[in-house]
């Protein structure tokens, strides 16, 4: 009797072992890697992976950047943003990708301004993407389509799609795919950039001058982080596409008065105010050779 | 008789510990309902990124590398998993400078806001004052976007 007992609770105890290790198995017989294994394994890493998945994952904030559009009071233009019908035109996983990225940026922009009558096809266009590189249990499109198509839940679509590109981002650093990562997010960047030089060009709003110019430092950052996978050609190429913006960006001049931070309490909450201001300096005529470099990579991404 | 009964009463008892051990651990992770708690407690801003912190008992502390954009208030936001022995502090910084502390003052707190000067990467730092283990899940939200005439620039 006592060894049946014991023998049951055993086979119990290992179930219990089993079930917590479940997790991990799924996502490594999920892990199957489309882009070539040069990508993978052979990334030469000057920077730690750790490093380039922590600093990847918010160099670029594509509700941000709509925001800030939003906030200058431009109508919402479709045109700008990049066509769903492309999506099977891009048939490498380097190209989708990066694509995976520029739709990212332009539903941000589509959520920002509740436009919720084409979410839809952007939605299938990043599912289609996001399956091409073996990464779309992320997002449920089913549930996705539903909050898309009631306008009060506007909100949580924001919160779930936002949220299913940071469980994609964060399962791609896990299974060490940082090189995936950081193509989605190049083209997240550069299509946020995009939008907001297009909006730049027909209102010269300042914030979103300068915001486009204080990437200057952030560009620095990314470079670093494509030259890491710079063994692949395209990778090489995509990083000498960033040289020239770096180029356009090097006539911008960021100056720092740093001062001590403030501490506030506003409705029971702590808030610190930096006090640190960054001037910023640049020529008409260098806004628009970084607006027209922003245009050459955006276009060799998307074509 | 009565020894075998008792023998056998304590294996069993043992092992049921033993289950309920590996099943505390294998759930050590906060999960989805803690975020969403988070998510509740976020207030009135744009969702911009959640953090899952797991800090284990030979883990020190947990950093994150974030991208903060100037004239931009931010808030910051953590639930600590139910089965913390002590709370996890979260810690902006500046190059090596504290920015905020939800160790603030003595007294825990599980929310503090940023409005940031410069745009550049800071670092979000989580660990527990007393070394020991646990989970939180933590939330990044957009407050407000200001000009630079507001902000004096």
């Amino acid at each position: 009797m006592l060894r049946k007992i014991s023998t049951a609770l055993f086979i119990l105890a290992g179930f219990q072992v089993f079930n917590a290790c479940t997790t991990c198995q799924t996502q490594k017989s999920k892990d199957e890697l489309t882009l070539p294994d040069s990508l993978v394994s052979d990334a030469p890493l000057k920077l730690s992976e750790e490093l380039v998945g922590d600093v990847v994952q918010n160099i670029s904030s594509p509700v941000e950047m709509a925001a800030l559009i939003k906030s200058t009071g431009v109508e919402f233009s479709q045109k700008v943003l990049n066509n769903p019908d492309k999506v099977t035109d891009y048939n490498t996983s380097f190209k989708r990708a990066l694509n995976l990225g520029v739709f990212s940026a332009d539903l941000g922009y589509i959520n920002i301004f509740d436009k919720n009558n084409i979410v839809v096809s952007y939605l299938l266009s990043i599912k289609n993407l996001a399956e091409g590189i073996k990464v779309g249990q992320f997002f449920d499109f089913n549930s996705l389509k539903r909050l898309a198509t009631n306008s009060n839940n506007l909100d949580s679509l924001m919160e779930i799609s936002v949220s299913s590109f940071n469980k994609m981002d964060s399962y791609l650093r896990e299974q060490n795919r940082s090189n995936v990562s950081t193509l989605i997010i190049t083209g997240a960047w550069i299509e946020g950039l995009y939008i907001a030089s297009n909006v730049v060009e027909q209102t010269n709003n300042k914030e979103l001058s300068d915001r486009i110019l204080e990437q200057k430092d952030i560009l620095d950052i990314l470079l670093i982080i494509l030259n890491n996978y710079n063994k692949d050609e395209n990778f090489a190429n995509l990083a000498s596409q960033i040289e020239k913006l770096k180029e356009a960006y090097s006539k911008v001049k960021i100056t720092t008065e740093v001062g001590e931070p403030k501490r506030l309490e506003k409705d029971g909450v702590l808030i610190i105010v930096q006090n640190e201001i960054s001037h910023i300096e640049a020529s008409p005529e260098t806004m628009k050779a970084i607006m027209q470099e922003i245009k050459n990579i955006r276009q060799s991404i998307i074509e | 008789m009565i020894t075998k009964k008792n023998t056998m009463k304590r294996v069993i008892i043992s092992l049921m510990i033993l289950l309920s051990l590996g099943s505390l651990t294998a759930n050590a992770q906060c999960g989805e309902d803690v975020l969403k708690k988070a998510l509740n407690e976020m207030g009135n801003g744009q969702y911009i990124k959640d953090f899952n912190i797991d800090i284990k008992s030979d883990t020190k502390e947990v950093k994150f590398s974030i991208i903060l954009n100037s004239r931009s208030q931010y808030n910051f936001n953590i639930v600590n998993g139910s089965g913390n022995g002590e709370n996890i502090v979260m810690e902006l910084l500046d190059a090596g400078n504290v920015l905020f502390s939800t160790a603030d003052g003595g007294k825990y707190i599980t929310s503090a806001g940023i409005i940031i000067g410069k745009t550049k990467v800071y670092t979000l730092k989580f660990y527990t004052k007393g070394g020991g283990a646990g989970c939180a899940r933590a939330v990044q939200s957009l407050v407000k976007q200001f000009t630079a005439e507001e902000m004096g620039n």
